[in-house]
């Protein structure tokens, strides 16, 4: 499915291997004929295609179903952003929309005003890029580092300690973290003991955004690294032989054989990551606002939950939550673009 | 029942945002959002005071003679019983069941699991009233979030109980074209019919008018305020420490009290005490924030002491004496209570009720814990100025959908449950089922474990009895709060807008929204008193001043409230 790009550098020389990993993985949609598009040949006519893949096409209806109920149809609800929206003038949701005023941008106009919104976008932002950076790359030395284990039962050890986290719930964790990071926590009172102050890390608004990506990865980063396993899995043996054998030392395989198997798993992942860049946690942060304050958390998901629960201003939180869902698909097409660039399958192909 | 309340707030919130001179809107008579103002006649609210439209529409009161308290009400304290029960001398305060058998569903917020449906506190009260109540018990902590959504469905239960704190936003437009108007059951003498309504004191009725109408059962408490500075009475014995009775005595206490390293501080967050000993208006609702200085309506955060109130609660975290995890603020994971309990810190502010709670809870386990509530102080050591709080908080509304038949069935339970106490129902609603829920030693009803699981926080939920005070097992914590009531309510004023239910225009209600959490990042020493000052006078130019107006408008239209 790739051989339509061309390999551009050395390291892709050796690309069959990408091959198995790469449909493996970044399966497009179910329904597409594995001949479906030929080159300049054209297509089988509709007709002929809708033949031979209705059984598939019914196969897909529920879930199609499923996504236009819960998906599609609430987008609908957006027509709020709009409006003074009160949804208790009447028992029916729709009814209330249809019977609040509409007010045109004018919610849009004030969310460019408010400088919480701006404040929250740059919190938003912030948190994408460090979790990007401090994040991202660990799931991967993690596969990596299990990979290398041979071992079977130190293996599977390592990796249950390593998914165990991701099963806690957010508050588990905070209150993990406060009990031994806070203020009053046992290293805090240990320092003390000795001498020095205690620590402020959970409630300094400063390095707040360090604390949340450590605890996203002391949570998540093992069960990041499941996707990584399954490609590095899926890497012939024979490979590494044949690297073996021509005399390339362990670096050299990781580098020409692993590294490169696992390449368009992570541009997927980038991908997916990046068209959900607005979206940093939303529990995770909330369970901490009131610690650091909300100059320091807030976030758009959690400005969102403020505005629209809290101080049920349900047309502006929409408009918030549409501003950022617009933004969030240029990301992702611009994400997709430069994976389509560099060569790889991004998240879906033209 | 009361269709111009819905239809009479579209027009008039179209006209408010088509103007942003909101001033002029409210003086048009554009938003019909004070409490007495009749919602049937836009016409009828010029020149006519609440208290004038108001009294067609409380119920008349009749005070109780059942009972006789140990300890009357004085300076707005609740009336208090330190004597022991006597289980035989219960007085019945309902002679004749007044259910129809009827079924009603009740939301309530709950504190703790609720139990099941069919145990046998529910069963024993549905018994005595004579109606199948069916409980929806949401999570009292998150109940803001399920109420919307309740509310916003066409599946609203046949009562709702909303407390006045979760009445942000839009939910007060949605209690008026939701809940019915109990007006024609209760109002003037109608009330009468229900003995034990009739005796809850007038200030909780008049809280209970929305939108024009009589819509809320209330739930009446002491307007005193209800946030004690407690201390651990044990330990300042033990240490011989004083009471502190200045701003700076406490100070000088606390750095005495701290002991990092034996894990000891000497008390939490005290910013609402230092609200109360600055003399700042009370911050438990909007309109009790303003108060009249020099013929002008000035807000809470507009005033000097505000500031001083914050920079004094600053000092206290920046010298190192306010335990860590207050610095958490609502992100505590575990409960202060636990922590005060456990000497980590010597004195917290809290409600009036962690007074008995607390050392109910630590009775056992700890007997040396000893809780009291210390007088608020004044900051410069002469008396407080204290300002009351609202005299109802919690409300039980029934749903207009209801039938005339279901809203009676509901008004027969809330008149079992403000049974006062003394009474068979009183004890039945409080404690439970003698035998099953709780056993009566030496004059002391003690609930065991069924009871403590079953007789929870529900039945009260619906009415309460007017402020009531009594803990047969820890007399002497009764006395203690009723009497610590008593002092403080000698310091406490009205403010202009106490007792008064009123909804702020919401795009203006939301500019102060963020005030509190302002003041936290200033006392943890995130921001500047300066940010503060700031945040007001972008306050005031975003629409505080019209606020303002509008509440002079109110003020001017129908007086300062009563007392």
């Amino acid at each position: 499915m790739s051989h339509s790009t061309v390999p551009r550098s050395k390291a892709e020389a050796t690309k069959p291997v990408e091959e198995p990993a790469a449909s493996g993985d970044a399966a497009g949609p179910p329904d597409a004929p594995p001949r479906g598009k030929q080159g300049k040949r054209g297509k089988p006519s509709l007709r002929l295609r809708y033949r031979r893949d209705r059984v598939l096409l019914l196969m897909t209806l529920p879930a199609v179903a499923l996504v236009l109920v819960f998906n599609y149809l609430p987008i609908l609800g957006n027509v709020v952003a709009f409006q003074d929206y009160d949804p208790y003038i009447s028992d029916n949701g729709v009814v209330s929309i249809l019977n609040s005023p509409l007010v045109g941008l004018e919610n849009f106009q004030r969310i460019m005003e408010d400088s919480a919104f701006w404040n929250a976008l740059k919190n938003t932002l912030v948190l994408f890029f460090l979790q990007l950076v401090l994040f991202f790359p660990i799931p991967v030395l993690l596969a990596l580092l299990i990979n290398s284990v041979i071992r079977p039962r130190v293996r599977a050890v390592a990796q249950a300690i390593l998914y165990l986290p991701h099963f806690f719930s957010w508050v588990l964790v905070i209150a993990v973290f406060q009990q031994l990071l806070g203020g009053a926590g046992i290293f805090s009172q240990l320092l003390r003991q000795n001498g020095h102050d205690g620590l402020e890390v959970m409630t300094n608004p400063d390095t707040f955004m360090f604390l949340l990506t450590a605890q996203s990865v002391w949570k998540d980063a093992g069960w990041g690294i499941i996707v990584f396993l399954a490609a590095l899995a899926s890497v012939s043996p024979d490979l590494y032989e044949a690297a073996a054998m021509d005399g390339a030392g362990r670096r050299r395989r990781m580098w020409h054989v692993t590294l490169p198997a696992l390449r368009p798993v992570i541009a997927l992942l980038l991908v997916l990551r990046v068209g959900d860049a607005l979206t940093v946690g939303f529990e995770q942060i909330l369970l901490q606002r009131d610690a650091v304050g909300p100059g320091a958390s807030e976030v758009l998901d959690t400005f969102v939950w403020w505005n629209g629960v809290r101080n049920q201003d349900f047309g502006y939180a929409a408009a918030a939550g549409l501003i950022k869902g617009v933004v969030s698909l240029g990301l992702v097409l611009a994400a997709n673009k430069v994976a389509h660039l560099m060569g790889e399958q991004g998240v879906y192909k033209k | 029942m009361t269709p111009n309340a819905s239809t009479s707030s579209g027009p008039s919130r179209r006209s408010f945002l088509a103007s942003t001179a909101v001033a002029t809107a409210a003086v048009a008579g554009g938003m019909p959002l004070l409490a007495a103002c009749g919602g049937a006649d836009g016409s009828s609210r010029e020149g006519t005071t609440s208290s004038k439209d108001a009294k067609d529409i409380l119920p008349a009161f009749v005070a109780g003679s059942v009972v006789t308290p140990d300890i009357a009400s004085k300076n707005g304290s609740a009336v208090g019983f330190t004597g022991k029960l006597d289980l035989a001398g219960l007085k019945t305060s309902v002679p004749k069941k007044l259910g129809k058998g009827g079924k009603v569903t009740v939301m309530a917020p709950f504190w703790g699991s609720p139990p099941k449906g069919d145990n046998a506190y529910y069963t024993a009260m549905n018994d005595l009233i004579g109606v199948d109540v069916a409980w929806q018990n949401q999570d009292g902590n998150t109940y803001d979030q399920k109420l919307g959504a309740v509310l916003a469905s066409s599946d609203v239960p046949d009562v709702v109980v909303i407390p006045g704190w979760n009445m942000g936003g839009k939910i007060p437009s949605a209690i008026t074209s939701k809940f019915a108007d109990l007006g024609p059951y209760l109002s003037g003498d109608k009330v009468k019919e229900y003995p034990n309504l009739a005796a809850i004191p007038t200030d909780a009725w008049q809280r209970s008018i929305f939108g024009g109408k009589l819509r809320g059962l209330p739930m009446p408490a002491s307007y005193v305020t209800n946030i004690v500075p407690y201390y651990r009475k044990d330990v300042f014995d033990e240490e011989g420490y004083d009471i502190p009775a200045s701003a700076d005595e406490f100070m000088a206490l606390a750095k005495d009290a701290t002991n990092a390293k034996a894990k000891r501080w000497a008390c939490g967050d005290m910013k609402w005490t230092a609200f109360n000993a600055f003399g700042v208006p009370s911050g438990q609702e909007k309109p009790l924030g303003w108060i009249e200085e020099g013929g002008k309506l000035v807000y809470r955060a507009e005033l000097e002491q505000y500031l001083e109130a914050l920079e004094w609660t600053r000092k206290l975290f920046a010298a190192g004496v306010v335990h860590p995890d207050f610095k958490l603020g609502k992100s505590q994971a575990t409960d202060p209570g636990t922590k005060f309990a456990a000497g980590e810190f010597l004195i917290y502010n809290n409600d009036i009720s962690s007074w008995y709670g607390l050392t109910a809870a630590q009775a056992t386990q700890n007997p040396d814990f000893e809780i009291w509530g210390m007088d608020i102080f004044g900051h410069d050591g002469g008396d407080p100025t204290l300002y009351a709080t609202q005299p109802a908080n919690i409300f039980a509304f029934v749903s207009k959908k209801a039938s005339e038949a279901v809203v009676r069935d509901t008004l027969a339970v809330a008149n079992v449950t403000a049974a006062p106490y003394g009474t068979k129902e009183f004890m039945l609603t409080n404690y439970g089922v003698e035998g099953t829920h709780y056993s009566v030693e030496d004059g002391v009803p003690v609930k065991n474990d069924t009871g403590n699981n079953h007789v929870v926080n529900a039945y009260v939920m619906v009415a309460s009895p007017a402020p009531t005070i009594a803990h047969p097992d820890f007399a002497n914590i009764a006395k203690g709060q009723v009497e610590w009531q008593q002092r403080m309510g000698a310091f406490t004023r009205k403010t202009p807008f106490y007792g008064m239910q009123i909804t702020e225009p919401s795009r203006l209600t939301s500019l102060s929204n963020d005030f509190e959490q302002l003041e936290d990042d200033i006392v943890r020493g995130h921001k500047k008193i300066g940010d503060m000052q700031q945040a007001v006078s972008d306050w005031k130019s975003k629409g505080g001043d019209k606020l303002r107006d509008w509440y002079r408008k109110i003020l001017d239209e129908n007086g300062p409230a009563a007392g």
